[in-house]
């Protein structure tokens, strides 16, 4: 795109008024053009005007709590121990098949917590679909790192049973990848020795791909801001 | 979870119209936001809690406007802060204020779930709703939610044409594109008008802006 192909532009770009390969190509000049830099200022203090002129409604105020727990590192991360056995029946059974694919060993000890509690639900849940599929991830790094999902339902779990550390400064972030357009799916920091496993409840139809990134800890990044180490095609 | 502190530091906008708005550009406010985004950058979680009290209102307020569902709106709200606490430190000061920052990302992943909702569910505007004069309906309907009165009469200095590219673009979250094949108008004079008009906003807001100071 050109200086004045850009320029011509940025009014729109500002009103978010650009379909996405627009959009994207005046976000690529403009990291080069201080000049398309210095006009878009000002138009966007006109569209946080236009913005800050809606009638004004105080938020329910559970929105807070949940505002500030979303910062918080994932909390329904499930670590599986080594060595302990299952017996819950029949979905225990589909699990220890298929988490006996992945190299996994089981837990019955269904953590305290509620969120880990309908995260393992879910989990098993999905392990017992017969949709379901599963693809291993491969990159950079020697891991054993398995996505498990179900198209038809939008559930799916990252199963990580071999990672090494990512050190104190950094932790893993997961991206389901939509065109070329990644979005995080959390991060999480692999257990010494026990696998872990992320739970997620997604539309599948809409992404092409799983990744994973070493990002800051302990939130991660907006967008990736490192090569993935692994990719796993859906 | 608040503390005496966090209450003590928090001025919670009652308000926080178009003129509050500009005053905060001063100078002190200005700065202290930019602080505030700088700390977020460093994962500084007690500048995320101020930062929620300063923008909560403001951020959930234009979800809802543009979505029209509580639900809906608080979710994307949810999302928002999530990006603004893992994006600040993509910030930078001299490209302009905290605030215009803060609700550009709010606006955007809005029209983001917007556009989703758009894709999945009934197209809420019927086709041919905005040809033929219909669109003037839509646009008063979107004007009916902006109360910030400097904002409002800027609006209204505009032409109706440029007007209702505006509108349609920022508060109904369509593309140029499809405002020009709704419209039925070449998409030529849908920039013509958003530009026209974007600038024109920029010149009477700035004006005012003088006034007050």
């Amino acid at each position: 795109m050109t200086h004045e192909q850009a320029s011509e532009l940025l009014a729109a770009f500002a009103l978010y008024a650009l379909d996405r390969d627009e959009a994207r190509a005046v976000s690529a000049h403009m990291r080069s053009c201080a000049e398309c830099q210095r006009e878009l200022a000002p138009l966007q203090e006109v569209a946080g005007q236009l913005g800050s002129a809606v009638r004004q409604v105080s938020p329910p105020p559970g929105l807070r709590e949940a505002v500030l727990a979303g910062i918080q590192v994932r909390q329904d991360v499930i670590q599986v121990r080594r060595g302990w056995v299952v017996g819950l029946a029949a979905a225990a059974a589909i699990l220890i098949v298929v988490l006996t694919g992945l190299g996994v060993s089981l837990s019955r000890q269904l953590a305290g917590l509620s969120t880990r509690l309908a995260a393992q639900e879910q989990v098993l849940a999905l392990l017992a679909a017969p949709s379901a599929r599963s693809v291993s991830l491969t990159g950079s790094v020697t891991a054993a790192v398995r996505f498990v999902y179900d198209p038809d339902r939008g559930r799916g779990a990252l199963v990580v049973s071999d990672l090494r550390d990512p050190g104190r400064e950094f932790v893993y972030q997961l991206w389901l990848i939509a065109g070329t357009q990644p979005e995080s799916a959390g991060v999480f920091r692999p257990a010494p020795g026990q696998p872990v496993v992320l739970p997620l409840a997604v539309d599948f139809s809409r992404y092409q791909a799983v990744a994973i990134s070493v990002e800051r800890a302990p939130s991660g990044a907006l967008q990736p801001t490192t090569t993935p180490i692994l990719i796993g095609k859906l | 979870m608040r503390t005496g502190a966090s209450l003590a530091v928090v001025e919670r906008p009652i308000r926080p119209s178009a003129v509050e708005w500009e005053m905060e550009r001063g100078t002190t406010q200005a700065d202290h936001e930019a602080t505030l985004l700088a700390r977020i950058a460093r994962r500084d979680a007690a500048a995320f809690e101020t930062l929620y009290d300063r923008y909560g209102r403001a951020v959930y307020s234009l979800a809802l406007r543009l979505l029209g569902n509580p639900q809906a709106a608080q979710e994307v709200a949810q999302e928002i802060f999530l990006h603004v606490w893992r994006g600040a430190g993509e910030f930078i000061p001299a490209r302009g204020s905290a605030r215009s920052w803060v609700l550009s990302l709010a606006h955007h992943r809005t029209v983001d779930a917007l556009r989703r909702q758009r894709v999945r569910a009934v197209e809420p505007l019927a086709e041919g709703d905005l040809g033929a004069g219909g669109g003037a309906d839509v646009v008063d309907q979107a004007l009916r939610g902006v109360e910030g009165a400097t904002v409002r009469s800027a609006l209204m200095t505009l032409s109706r044409e440029q007007r209702e590219a505006i509108v349609l673009a920022y508060y109904g979250g369509y593309t140029q594109q499809e405002i020009a094949s709704r419209l039925r108008i070449p998409l030529g004079t849908v920039k013509t008008r958003i530009r026209d008009g974007m600038q024109r906003l920029r010149a009477l807001l700035a004006q005012t802006e003088e006034e007050r100071l």
